[in-house]
């Protein structure tokens, strides 16, 4: 299918920052017509039914080929992107090999290509080689062949002696370090948000002051790197806390070229979750004994991720830091795991949630509460993640005419079941699994090709 | 784990002492399925494990103290952390109800060869088990277990979280010394809190039990529980906590201290064994502050002149042997609890 026409839909459009009623007219795969609708022929069109944006962008996607297709497959990661909405995925090097020099890199690509699928997979190289902390990887040669970024991430750059190095050495060749903000000092043994929950459950607690300090290593050393390369650029993923993104949103007041991310699930699940509350984070007390919240076993390996599911007011804060624009973007941090990896104790459980299909749901729950706008929420997977990677790679964040439709199409009002089955992602393992969410993705145009249509209910 | 289905408790009382039958034989009300943590107990569940144990303490005086109760049901008791006092408590306490017990320690089975939990389960339960006793390291390993088990699963301690028997054990304890109740007793625990599931399980069942429980010990190992405290008080559980060992033990009715272990040194929490004795160890100068004849406590194994100086482990003032003595009997009182929820027929089949 390369034509598509949907006629009285809201439209989202970050990129012109308007939304409201209007058609599309997707011809041989080309967006010909986009028509915002006035007057009569708007009525009874509202932001709460069929939605149109444009296709969205994940900066933090773990695919795992090569090297652990058990768990994941670009095949089957580019596939779950396309059910999820996202049109473009930026693949984490944390692969084996890790992509740390060209071989690796082309070859994933060729992988790609292979799949047949429209979605377009963006790589961030490796900071080191091996992801070993020690010895910088060909960063010149892996930019060369294309990397949007790079980062070490599942463990952070350790040595800020080489953060120092590769914020200079990328900033030279125009790309941004992505560091995955966590001090390990803090974190050994680590199994959940440091706090009641934890202290309840008997779990090894996860501090804020490890991703705080963190970042505030970082951002010390991106202040010293940028008198001599101004082209150094820090990107910090995933962050979790209300200190973190307080250290960024005062670095961002200070001119200091940094950006963020913050993840689906961490703006709207919490560490009840670990004690088996299933309620949204605006929604939590943080003491789900108190409330009867407990409504699922605790200790479900599925909310074990880091960096943890922290408190209500850390989710509270990842949500403000959208709508002030301190994050600059939704990354979901897909982190597909086998049932191998999962079924286990909740110590010895793999990290990760397998979220790249969930996001868009996770998002319209906070939409749904009131906590996010639309628009920003729409923004911050589109136009924000290209604001990140902009300089690097050509990505679409918004409706161009005449160009190769890249899109997505869900419906507001329709509703579907988290399960294993309805997952696409080979990583079954999910906290929402269960459970319903806002917003079926009904079309994704990614390149101007079908990615994925909802099957006929 | 709802708990407003929960009888009344003179329905259940004339009920409690035929443990000399088959448990699904009567209805007892007992509704849990597995007994993985004390946080879903109600006090009546708390009445009717004290009444039962009563029960078990009868049949302990006999001459031959075994009662066929559970004859024909299998026990496993897997404990991947090495224990002796537990295992041989859960051991001793099957047998006397006439179940048949298996015992297997994980370092000698497969599970040095990598076998996951669940399938060691799977494989226990395949071998016949009815009931499997657990001890793990990891927090939480018993839920992973009673997900996978068709049976009652009874956690004999999970890393840091839970030690169920244990503290239903020093609650029996407690108010057979104390005149039947603990409400409104000072009850210290010191010590190791951060690591420690007798202590977690002491807060659920004592708070529950309207005692007035006091933590103590020193700052880098009570870290966390002040946060607890705070929300335990905004639903009527109330406890302190304090690094003043002395205010801790002041008019307190009971003591008990926690083992100190020396891996809390090498990992920064504590400068030495000596300064841990010299600042918080129970010596005998120490009780002076507490009531006269203030019951001392410890779930064992004790390091005794460390967290307790020797003369009072071993003082008039100690009931540690009876905590050893009434675990078995808090034990047989659970196994048949939980064998009353999924027998042949039974009465009380039910969920969690």
């Amino acid at each position: 299918m390369t034509d598509l026409e949907i006629s009285r839909a809201w439209i989202v459009d970050p990129a012109s920052e308007r939304e409201g009623p209007g058609e599309i007219v997707v011809r041989g795969g080309v967006l010909e017509g986009l028509t915002w609708l006035t007057g009569s022929g708007a009525d009874g069109v509202t932001a709460d039914g069929v939605v149109i944006a444009p296709g969205f962008i994940d900066l933090h996607t773990h695919l795992r080929e090569p090297g652990n297709e058990d768990a994941e497959t670009i095949a089957t990661g580019l596939a779950a992107a396309a059910h999820g909405g996202f049109t473009t995925v930026c693949a984490m090097p944390n692969t084996t090999p890790a992509v740390d020099e060209r071989s690796v890199l082309d070859a994933n690509r060729v992988a790609a290509i292979l799949t047949g699928s429209p979605v377009q997979l963006l790589s961030v190289g490796a900071v080191t080689v091996g992801r070993a902390g020690t010895q910088l990887a060909a960063l010149g040669e892996l930019a060369d062949g294309g990397v949007v970024g790079f980062s070490d991430d599942g463990s952070p750059v350790r040595s800020a002696t080489i953060l120092r190095s590769a914020l200079a050495y990328a900033g030279a060749l125009g790309l941004p370090i992505v560091d995955h903000p966590e001090d390990g000092t803090l974190t050994e043994g680590a199994e959940a948000n440091d706090g009641f929950v934890a202290t309840v459950l008997g779990l090894h607690g996860w501090p804020v002051a490890a991703e705080a300090s963190a970042v505030g290593r970082d951002l010390a050393v991106l202040a010293d790197v940028i008198r001599d390369e101004p082209g150094a650029r820090l990107h910090l993923t995933h962050l979790s806390t209300a200190e973190a993104l307080d250290l960024v949103r005062r670095a961002k007041a200070a001119g200091l070229p940094v950006t963020c991310d913050v993840t689906p699930h961490h703006l709207a699940l919490t560490d009840e979750w670990v004690a088996g509350a299933r309620r949204w984070a605006w929604d939590a007390s943080g003491d789900p004994w108190a409330d009867d919240a407990r409504v699922a076993p605790p200790y479900a390996t599925a909310t074990r991720v880091n960096p943890p599911l922290r408190s209500p007011q850390d989710a509270a804060a990842c949500l403000a830091a959208l709508l002030d624009g301190t994050a600059d973007a939704i990354a979901t941090d897909h982190a597909p795991h086998t049932e191998v990896d999962k079924a286990v104790e909740y110590g010895l459980a793999a990290n990760g949630i397998s979220g790249i299909e969930t996001a868009l749901g996770l998002v319209l729950a906070a939409v749904d509460a009131g906590r996010l706008p639309l628009r920003t929420a729409i923004g911050a997977l589109t136009v924000g993640p290209a604001s990140v990677i902009g300089a690097a790679a050509t990505v679409s964040a918004g409706f161009e005419i005449g160009a190769a439709a890249d899109l997505v199409v869900f419906d507001r009002s329709d509703r579907w079941t988290v399960s294993p089955r309805s997952l696409l992602s080979k990583g079954k393992n999910s906290p929402l699994v269960g459970m319903d969410l806002p917003g079926r993705v009904l079309v994704t145009f990614a390149g101007g090709r079908l990615a994925y249509e909802a099957p006929e209910a | 784990m709802s708990l407003a289905a929960d009888p009344g408790t003179d329905a259940v009382e004339a009920m409690v002492p035929s443990v000399d039958v088959a448990p699904e034989t009567q209805p007892v009300g007992w509704r849990h399925r597995h007994l993985l943590d004390v946080d879903g107990l109600s006090t009546s569940d708390l009445d009717l494990v004290m009444r039962t144990t009563d029960a078990m303490r009868e049949v302990l005086t006999r001459p031959i103290a075994k009662v066929p109760a559970l004859r024909g049901r299998q026990v496993t008791i897997l404990f991947y952390e090495a224990s002796t006092r537990t295992r041989v408590s859960f051991e001793v306490a099957a047998k006397n109800l006439s179940a048949d017990v298996v015992n297997i320690a994980a370092a000698s089975s497969s599970v040095t060869k990598g076998e996951s939990l669940v399938d060691t389960v799977r494989t226990v339960e395949a071998l016949g088990a009815h009931m499997l006793v657990i001890r793990h390291s990891v927090s939480g390993a018993p839920y992973l277990a009673a997900e996978t088990f068709g049976g009652s699963v009874l956690n004999g301690g999970d890393g840091w979280h839970a030690h169920p028997t244990q503290a239903l054990l020093d609650l029996y304890t407690m108010r057979e010394r104390l005149g039947g109740s603990v409400a409104g007793r000072k009850i210290v625990i010191l010590g190791d809190l951060l690591h420690s599931r007798v202590a977690r399980s002491n807060i659920w069942t004592l708070t529950a039990a309207g005692a007035d429980l006091w933590l103590c010990g020193p700052a880098t190992l009570v870290r966390g529980f002040e946060a607890w405290a705070g929300r335990g008080a905004a639903a009527g559980r109330r406890f302190h906590v304090t690094t003043d060992v002395d205010e801790a033990l002041r008019d307190a009715d009971v003591v008990m201290a926690l083992r100190i272990q020396r891996e809390r040194m090498a990992s920064g929490l504590l400068p030495s064994m000596r300064e841990y004795a010299a600042r918080y160890g129970l010596t005998r100068t120490r009780l002076a502050g507490a009531k006269p004849g203030a019951l001392v406590m410890h779930p064992g194994p004790m390091n005794e002149g460390v967290e307790i100086a020797a003369d009072v482990a071993a003082g008039a003032q100690s009931v540690i042997t009876d905590q050893v003595t009434n675990g078995v009997a808090v034990r047989m009182a659970l196994l048949y609890l939980l064998a009353g929820t999924h027998g042949s027929g039974g009465a009380g089949a039910s969920s969690t």
